[in-house]
């Protein structure tokens, strides 16, 4: 009953605002300002650290030329304007995962802005700003048992890691619009190389920045939302803590509900940061949030101005490959693929790719549009059941071209693909096997039919004698002797042809 | 020129006494009233001191050893298990960024 009355006022009332950041550690060898190895995923803590990174006094950051061409590369592929001087800045708060006091990262003139991108849905999102800076250390909070005292245990390995925050402008209207987006940057950072973006790991975090405001009250502006009139926009809330990509939607939703209600009720909202429970599907009130002026960026003293040229940009641009969303599109259009196998096959650059491969060798032997219907049937099926991309594309090929060719039927052909890949065997020669044993049966199809007459004397009878429906019987048993492998309608004929003699 | 000392020293992760609070404000007003006068010279046509350097001369992407987990520990006053410790009360209900 709320949920409806909830539904029809947001439907009635209120409109959802959301703008996305998204944290994405980018996939370097060495960290963001220090030549300390990256991979640090289940090491030992404190193992992959300097003093760099440690923030001890008098060590000086050096910027990692790789991470920075990641950000230019995200910021290409998002269809951002990319800067030509680079500026770090200093952004200060205290906390013990920060040891200097201090994040490096970028505060008036990010590297990436103005950019776009387009759902697969069609929406589309712009972006506000990509820049660079670095990753905090890992804190887990515990109680001591004798003393009740609380205490937390920092493990400086993640401190420094490359991480590009990529800010979305106020411009998503559904949850279901800000899942879309979350999941085409991720899709977008693995098809790069850019990032694993593995958010179970925290190498991508999503935090929605969240408000709903009366209908007809505001408008979008230059990238901003202004009250029309007298309107006093309602504050934003910021959500935390998000693990997965399903909880991007659910969190909004959620904060939807509990905003409506808020709202409904006359209450005052307040600017807060609120964290994602994934356990229980809620938001719980976490702070509320400091305001930039808190910060106190300043010029970070340390990096000089590092400057960007045209030739650098167009270097950087040569890693870019055709994007999901734009392949998905060719492959309806182009190729006739439904939308769904199309958004399917183009969710991972190596899908995408072994699907183009196998189409381009089945196009030899069939008609273009039959051969990406198979490719992607295929591809769909069996090939993602097996669950990894090992099976040679011409080995493929050749077994659905048999099967196009009625050589053999899609189950057996099935069979086979399963059993060499369980068995590790050669695919094209268990297929060549298989072929040469039917064909074998097949030439005797004549004789093992004169045998079945032979051997039922009583069906043959009633057959003769005008009951027609024995034939079934006989066809039954010529396919058994020959362990399915005869087209049953060839056996028929031939059948019908010796039971007149 | 005015300075909100509690805002101030909550940011800064510091919990100050009534009277250090009123000990240290007009200290601190002081100190930024004297530095203020470097905000009565015009720089409007003075370029910002930076150093510059092309994009392909920065760092290349490889890794190098890093300190044992004993150096890093060593300056700890608290560790656990290569973990280093640190006790809550001044970080107190603030969540990171």
């Amino acid at each position: 009953m709320l949920e409806k009355q909830v539904h029809t006022n947001l439907e009635n009332k209120y409109d959802l605002i959301v703008g996305l950041e998204i944290h994405v550690q980018t996939n370097t060898s060495s960290k963001m300002f220090c030549s300390c190895p990256t991979g640090y995923f289940q090491e030992e803590p404190n193992t992959h650290v300097c003093p760099v990174c440690l923030g001890l006094p008098g060590a000086l950051p050096i910027p990692n030329k790789r991470a920075i061409e990641l950000c230019i590369l995200m910021g290409l592929a998002l269809n951002c304007d990319i800067d030509n001087e680079i500026h770090f800045d200093r952004k200060h708060y205290f906390y013990p995962d920060l040891p200097k006091g201090y994040q490096i990262s970028q505060y008036k003139r990010p590297i990436c802005s103005d950019g776009y991108i387009e759902t697969t849905s069609g929406t589309r999102i712009d972006i506000e700003r990509i820049h660079q800076e670095e990753d905090v250390a890992k804190s887990t909070h515990h109680v001591e048992k004798t003393t009740g005292r609380e205490y937390s245990l920092i493990d400086y390995n993640k401190s420094g890691v490359s991480l590009i925050e990529i800010v979305t402008k106020p411009c998503i209207r559904t949850a279901k619009d800000a899942k879309d987006f979350a999941t085409e940057i991720r899709k977008i950072a693995r098809y790069l190389g850019i990032s694993d973006a593995d958010m179970e790991k925290g190498q991508m975090r999503c935090e929605p920045n969240i408000s709903l405001q009366e209908k007809g009250k505001w408008k979008y502006k230059d990238g901003q939302i202004l009250p029309i009139g007298d309107y006093k926009l309602n504050p934003k809330v910021e959500i935390k803590n998000i693990g997965s990509i399903t909880a991007v939607e659910k969190s909004i939703q959620y904060e939807v509900k509990r905003l409506t209600k808020e709202l409904d009720e006359g209450k005052e909202i307040k600017q807060q940061t609120r964290g994602w429970n994934a356990e229980k599907n809620i938001t719980g009130y976490q702070r509320t949030k400091e305001t930039a002026d808190d910060y106190r960026y300043m010029p970070e003293p340390d990096i000089p101005v590092i400057e960007v040229s045209d030739a650098d940009v167009e270097r950087i641009s040569e890693e870019l490959v055709e994007l999901p969303v734009e392949r998905m599109k060719r492959y309806i259009r182009e190729l006739g693929l439904s939308e769904y196998s199309a958004e399917v096959i183009s969710s991972s650059r190596e899908s995408a790719e072994y699907f183009e491969k196998l189409y381009e060798r089945l196009k030899k032997d069939l008609e273009e549009k039959e051969a990406a219907l198979e490719a992607s049937n295929w591809l769909m099926g069996p090939v993602f059941a097996i669950g990894n991309l090992d099976v040679g594309i011409e080995d493929l090929a050749l077994l659905i071209l048999a099967f196009k060719k009625g050589r053999i039927t899609k189950n057996k052909a099935e069979e086979l693909l399963n059993q060499s890949v369980k068995e590790n065997k050669d695919l094209s020669k268990e297929l060549e096997e298989v072929i040469r044993q039917k064909e074998n049966l097949i030439n005797n199809l004549d004789e093992i039919v004169r045998e079945v007459i032979k051997k039922n004397t009583k069906a043959v009878e009633d057959y003769r004698g005008g009951k027609q429906a024995t034939l079934g019987f006989l066809v039954g048993q010529v396919m058994q002797a020959t362990k399915g492998a005869a087209d049953p309608n060839e056996v028929r004929d031939i059948l019908i042809r010796e039971l007149k003699e | 020129m005015k300075i909100d000392t509690k805002h101030i020293a909550k940011l800064s992760r510091l919990s100050l006494t009534k009277k250090e609070e009123e000990t240290f404000t007009p200290q601190m007003e002081t100190i930024l009233e004297s530095a203020s006068v470097l905000q009565e010279v015009d720089t409007s046509k003075i370029q910002p001191m930076k150093t510059r350097i092309p994009f392909k001369e920065l760092r290349e992407d490889i890794p190098e050893r890093s300190l044992k987990q004993e150096e890093v520990i060593r300056n700890a006053p608290h560790s656990e298990n290569g973990y280093i410790r640190v006790y809550g009360e001044i970080f107190g209900g603030i969540e990171e960024s």
